[in-house]
């Protein structure tokens, strides 16, 4: 019922771009709908009790990948973001095996390297990647009978994908499927001697996790209309771990709350600009210490009250 | 060419080994991977800049203050926010992320977003057999060695050096043996900021200094440790001493990002095919 309220709140503040204007503010609010499927990619991982820093590696493979199909291949948009992100998915899926065998720190450590990996490849790669000068020229989405040119139009087009994202999630979560999650990630000794097959989950999730920021991936290429390897670099990785933290792990909820309050920070803190990253570190350090369960528990924990 | 080649992988192994023992040392005994490592190795080179370059100290002494600063914010930062985690290695990583923001952003809003340039202390190269080294970078090693002995001696005959080696090895044991676990972490904490400070403050002179310039040492101790194994003080020096070997030969026949994607590519197949790492022990 409370999540209900929430969800509400969260459908009446998709409305404010509107009510406000601006090509400005729908540029921030399309980020936050790019965002926040990327966190719930961080978060369904999470799930399953691994913290992946490949994320933003899988977005970029989504995003070049949209790219390139359509500027070399000549792909219609659509396609190519479906593609771009089936992409990423599989490199998951191919990985998958050997990766998903690690556990704790080392299979953070393990993705942090190949995230590096792919990131330097698409700096080093010159000839197909663009490098460090970027990747020009990518047309604007379109399916037949509609083009997508504006900031708004993009913001609904976030809003669809983060919404399907957000309702997938919850509908794995509440199935059986996501009782086995809980039993991977609390008790994989138990939870593998009552049948679940622990790596093919595990597999599977990391293949839809990557499937899932490849997709944003796919709707950032064709927004921004320009690549570059630093926007998927480490600090991607913190930013989405930064949402996480702060929207609480716990919940699908929490991490799409996360992407709404921390995307527009650097705008909201916009005239102490220089003060910017040490108010997000200060921010992080407050919820780490006090705010463990994050800001979905103090939003629920409101409501009780009241 | 060969010569040279091992000559610059062995100065710019000594380096890595200073920043990968500290974070090793911090993994082993608090369990924490420390992503600020390379902030505090900025802290240490800011001083340097500050004290050498602004105030004109003496080059050493303003090294040496440089790592105890950048130590001494270690001890602070420690029990101010790392202790109340220990035990949840995601919480105290996301704090490390945190921690390293906060002296990035710090850095910025005192020193500007500009790389400064540290005047050279040392100038000049000798020659060794064909290969050419530069007296600054030899200073360096040189220093790095004396630091990587005393860091030796004292882990091995000091009291303290004994019970963190002992914490690193089986907490609940070390701590029936009446050591305070508290004393261990925030020496082992200081210590492992004090030699990234003093990695910092020796190498600012030889490249620039900036708040970022933490970034690329980090994640070359990042590297090392993980080959060498988390936790392995062993295995920080003999990883270091691999990939500044292997970056070394890399870097001269391609280029320094093969180099990384190198590296990065060897600590993938390492944690694979045995997640300990080369010296590390096994997974518990």
């Amino acid at each position: 019922m409370r999540t209900r309220y929430i969800l509400l709140l969260i459908a009446a503040l998709a409305l404010l771009p509107w009510l406000v204007g601006g090509r400005y503010v729908f540029h921030l609010a399309t980020m936050i709908t790019i965002m926040i499927p990327m966190a719930l990619s961080m978060n369904l991982m999470l799930k399953i009790g691994q913290l992946s820093i490949a994320q933003p590696a899988f977005m970029g493979i989504g995003a070049y990948g949209s790219a390139l199909l359509t500027i070399r291949l000549g792909f219609p948009p659509a396609l190519a973001m479906l593609s771009g992100a089936l992409i990423a998915g599989a490199l998951a899926a191919l990985v998958g095996p050997l990766f998903l065998r690690i556990k704790g720190v080392y299979f953070v450590l393990l993705t942090y390297a190949f995230g590096e990996i792919i990131n330097l490849v698409f700096q080093e790669w010159t000839s197909l990647f663009g490098g460090n000068n970027g990747l020009y020229g990518i047309p604007k989405f379109s399916v037949p009978g509609l083009r997508l040119t504006q900031p708004q139009h993009y913001f609904v087009f976030g809003l669809l994908l983060s919404a399907l994202v957000y309702w997938c999630m919850r509908r794995v979560e509440r199935s059986d499927i996501g009782a086995i999650f809980q039993s991977l990630n609390e008790d994989e000794m138990l939870s593998r001697a009552l049948g679940s097959n622990a790596l093919s989950w595990r597999i599977g999730t990391f293949a839809a996790s990557a499937f899932i920021a490849g997709l944003s991936g796919g709707l950032y290429a064709f927004y921004i209309g320009f690549l570059s390897p630093e926007a998927f670099g480490f600090m991607l990785s913190v930013d989405l771990i930064v949402i996480n933290a702060i929207g609480g792990v716990g919940t699908v909820l929490g991490p799409v709350l996360g992407a709404i309050f921390i995307v527009p920070l650097p705008e909201i803190l916009r005239e102490a600009r220089e003060y910017q990253l040490l108010i997000y570190g200060v921010c992080l350090v407050v919820f780490l210490i006090f705010f463990r369960q994050g800001l979905i528990a103090i939003v629920q924990r409101r409501k009780a009250d009241a | 060419m060969a010569e040279q080649i091992i000559v610059n992988g062995l100065l710019a192994s000594l380096i890595y080994v200073l920043m990968a023992l500290g974070f090793t040392l911090i993994f082993g005994i608090m369990r924490i991977v420390n992503f600020a490592h390379g902030e505090f190795y900025m802290v240490g080179a800011m001083v340097v800049l500050f004290l050498f370059g602004a105030l004109g100290w003496p080059f050493f002494a303003a090294v040496l203050a440089g790592g105890l600063v950048s130590g001494f914010l270690g001890v602070v930062v420690e029990r101010a926010l790392f202790r109340p985690l220990v035990g949840d290695e995601l919480a105290g990583m996301i704090m490390s992320l945190a921690v390293g923001v906060i002296l990035q952003s710090v850095a910025l809003l005192l020193f500007g977003p500009a790389e400064h340039s540290v005047p050279r202390p040392f100038t000049g190269t000798w020659s060794l057999m064909d290969a050419s080294v530069p007296w600054d970078r030899s200073i360096v090693a040189l220093c790095a060695l004396a630091i990587l002995a005393a860091f030796y001696v004292f882990l091995k005959y000091a009291r303290l050096g004994l019970a963190m080696q002992a914490v690193a090895q089986d907490p609940d044991t070390a701590t029936l043996m009446g050591i305070e676990p508290g004393v261990v972490y925030g020496s082992a904490f200081g210590l492992a900021c004090l030699l990234a400070g003093l990695a910092g403050a020796l190498m600012a002179p030889i490249y620039t200094a900036g708040p970022y310039m933490g970034e690329l040492p980090m994640l070359k101790a990042f590297v090392v440790v993980i080959l060498g194994g988390l936790g392995s003080l062993p295995g920080a020096v003999l990883g270091g001493l691999l990939i500044g070997l292997s970056e070394s030969i890399v870097t001269t026949m391609i280029n320094s990002t093969v180099a990384l994607i190198v590296s990065f590519a060897i600590v993938l197949l390492v944690v694979v095919a045995r997640p300990s790492g080369l010296m590390g022990r096994a997974l518990r």
